[in-house]
Parts: C-alpha cells; structure tokens; sequence
C-alpha cells in the first residue's frame, strides 16, 4: 500500500489561502489504513481547520467527503459532484490519487493535505515500513522475500556491507531510530538459511537496469487486451 | 440549590442552566461508563456551577476518536473532558492506554491550531471513586473559568456573547 502523513497544519491553510468554500476528500483504501487520510482523518483534519479558520476569523465553509480509491477515475464521481460547489479541494489521497481527482476537475485547485513517503506494510500497530521501490525489476526470488533495495540503507544487491553490529544496520549510528532498523542482508541471510537455500547468495547479482525504475522517466503500463 | 440533571434521550446527561441572559461556558464529559456508572450525578456537580454542559456516557474511554474531540471543541465545548478507568482497571484492557494517546494526539492538533492544550483534558477515576471524581469536576471547573471561552469554538469569533464565571 502506499504510505503518507499529513502536512503541517500552517502549510495546509497556507494552500488554502483565499478560498472560502473548500471540500475535503479522503481515501479510504492505503491512507486510511496508514491513519492518514481515510474518511476519520478527514473529519479529524475538517474540524481542526474550522478551529484554525474560526481563530484567523475567517468564515470557510468546509465539507467532508471520502472515496474508496481516489485513484480510481470511476469512484470519483461522486467528489467530482460534490467539487463543483466548491472553490478548491484539499485531498488527503496520495499523491496519485490528487492527480487523478485534479484531471477530473479542470477548473478547480486540488491541493496535497499529505505527503505521499512510499510503498510499504503495516509491520506492527502504528508502525509502516517502507519495503519497496518499484525498482521495475524485482529481486525478491534471489533474495528470500526482502529486498535490498528498499530495506538495505545502501541498496546493496550483494551484501552485507562491513557495518552490521548485533543484527542491526549501521545507519542507526546515523541517526535514532524507533525502533531500530535492522541490517536487511542479515535478515536475507537468515531467511536464506530456514529456507534452505542459501547457497542463492554464492550467485553475485549483476548490475542493475535502474532504467526499469524511477531513473528511466515517467513509466508507463500499457495492456492492449485491456484498452478500450 | 438541589439540582437533578435529566436524560436528554442517548446518554446525554444535561447539566441544568443556571444563567440565560448570555452564553455560559460549557464543559463537555466523555466518560466511559464503568469509571462513571452514574453520568448524571457528574452532570448534576457540575450544574452547580456556573457552567452549562453534558455528560456523555461511553461503553470505554477507548472508543472517543480523535475527530469526536476536535469536532467537540469546534462546534460545542470551551472545555472538553474524557474519563477513563486507571489503565489496569481497563475491561478493554488497552482502552484506557488508548485514550490517553488519542487525548495526546488530539492535543498536538490543538498545539498545531494555537489552541491551548488544556482545553482537552482526562482523568482516570477508578470506578465508584467519590473523591476522585469530585476533584476531577473541581479541576474541569478551575481550567474553564481560567481559560475562559473557546476561541475556536464555531460562531464565538473573540468570545462575544460568552460571560465568564
Ligand atoms: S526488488 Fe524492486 S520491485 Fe522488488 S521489492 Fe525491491 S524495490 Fe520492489
Ligand atoms: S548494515 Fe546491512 S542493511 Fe545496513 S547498509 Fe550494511 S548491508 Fe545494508
């Protein structure tokens, strides 16, 4: 799922300058489950924005709405309606889920309320962690389920590197982590060995196509079975 | 002056109106309804002041979310309260744990706002405990009257209207 958390109140109102009539509009598929921007956290960020605009002494009229997945163009109908009324759209969608709301309204500003950090898991209450880069090439097969890309803090393909103490990776020594971020080439090596497999790692991996990635343009899927 | 607050239907517990002339502050108490098996008698301590509010009777402290809070305070209260059970008196055993970091939460909100934090507060009252709760109501009494009225509070833009005990 892709993961996000809310932006500074101060900036939020910032974009919102100048606007008196505003639709919040929320997810309630990866946001919500990240706590970010489901249908509670907009009523959440609803009312402390009446709070903020009633403090400044600005009268915004502020509605709440909520879409099982903003980045959908067929849920979006119905925000879409209720948009029109509106003279801008905050949207606590990701960042994917704003543009496609945005293509839907042409006329309208739809601004981010989060800031859309990457694709992960819910490893524990309260915790998501990042577990994937859409790297375009996956490498998870080689290495046991967990990828070095994203969990290893160097992106090594063949590691580890000479830093992991106590099962743990060395940028702990870079800055605090709660909790710690453990050395993701210790946890292949032991994932490696319960599956009995470990003599994956004598196959030293090649360089990598990054183009596949982020680093060969904007990317595109494109199924002909599918078109219309 | 004996005051009996009333059921207004749910559970809400009305603290009975002392002044009309002009708008009094109003306390907000959500309590969960183990630690606070007779909302009303709250409701009624409270009605002997000069405030007006509710009680409002919850299964656990737990299930308050943070928007019910924000919400409250935008639209409704000057002070508002959540009542729970100490933490290891909790019959959903975390319930009171996570009322406190839902409080939490919700104060960093009011931070973010410029709202002072105590608007929100909480207690943990072991069930049937009198003097706890008495002190709690004086305390809900002493952080209304010194914050007075609630700037954030919709259609109350510098507290006009509001009169202050
Ligand atoms: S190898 Fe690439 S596609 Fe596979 S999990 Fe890692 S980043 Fe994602
Ligand atoms: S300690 Fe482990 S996870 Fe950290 S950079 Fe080195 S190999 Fe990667």
């Amino acid at each position: 799922m892709i993961v996000g958390t809310r932006k500074p109140l101060a900036e939020i109102q910032d974009m919102l300058k100048g606007f008196d009539r505003i639709l919040l509009s929320g997810c309630d598929t990866c946001v919500a489950e990240c706590v970010a921007g489901g249908r509670k956290e907009v009523a959440e960020l609803a009312a402390a924005l009446r709070m903020a605009f009633q403090m400044a002494g600005r009268e915004v009229d502020i509605r709440e709405n909520s879409v099982d997945r903003q980045c959908i163009h067929e849920f979006l109908l119905d925000v879409v309606e209720q948009a029109e009324s509106a003279q801008a759209v905050l949207s606590l969608a990701c960042g994917a889920g704003v543009q496609a709301l945005a293509a839907h309204l042409p006329e309208i500003p739809v601004f981010p309320a989060l800031n859309t950090l990457f694709i992960g898991e819910t490893a524990e209450r309260g915790l998501w962690l990042e577990n994937c880069r859409g790297c375009g090439d996956c490498l998870l097969g080689l290495t046991g389920g967990i990828c070095p890309v994203t969990r290893c803090a160097k992106s090594l393909l063949n590691g580890p590197c000479g830093g992991p103490k106590n099962g743990l990776c060395e940028i702990n020594l870079a800055r605090e982590f709660n909790p710690e971020v453990p050395c993701a080439w210790l946890q292949i090596y032991e994932r490696l060995m319960a599956l009995g497999q470990l003599d994956r790692l004598m196959q030293v991996a090649r360089p990598k196509d990054w183009s596949q990635g982020d680093a060969g343009g904007p990317r595109r899927v494109l199924r002909p079975d599918q078109r219309p | 002056m004996l005051q009996i607050a009333f059921k207004n239907g749910g559970n809400d517990y009305l603290m009975p109106e002392v002044r009309t002339m002009s708008r009094k502050l109003q306390i907000v108490v959500l309590a969960c309804q183990q630690a606070l098996p007779e909302p009303g008698r709250l409701a009624a301590t409270l009605g002997n002041s000069d405030f007006k509010g509710r009680v409002v009777a919850e299964p656990c402290s737990s299930k308050v979310e943070v928007f019910q809070m924000l919400r409250i305070l935008s639209t409704e209260a000057d002070l508002l309260w959540i009542i729970g059970c100490p933490e290891e008196l909790c019959r959903f055993t975390e319930g009171s744990f996570r009322m406190g970091r839902r409080v939490d939460y919700a104060r960093n909100y009011l931070a973010e706002i410029g709202l002072e934090t105590q608007r929100l507060g909480m207690s943990r009252i072991p069930p049937g405990d009198e003097q706890a709760l008495t002190e709690a109501a004086a305390e809900m009494q002493r952080l209304a009257r010194s914050l007075g009225p609630n700037p954030a509070r919709s259609g109350s833009p510098g507290g006009e209207g509001v009169s202050k005990p």
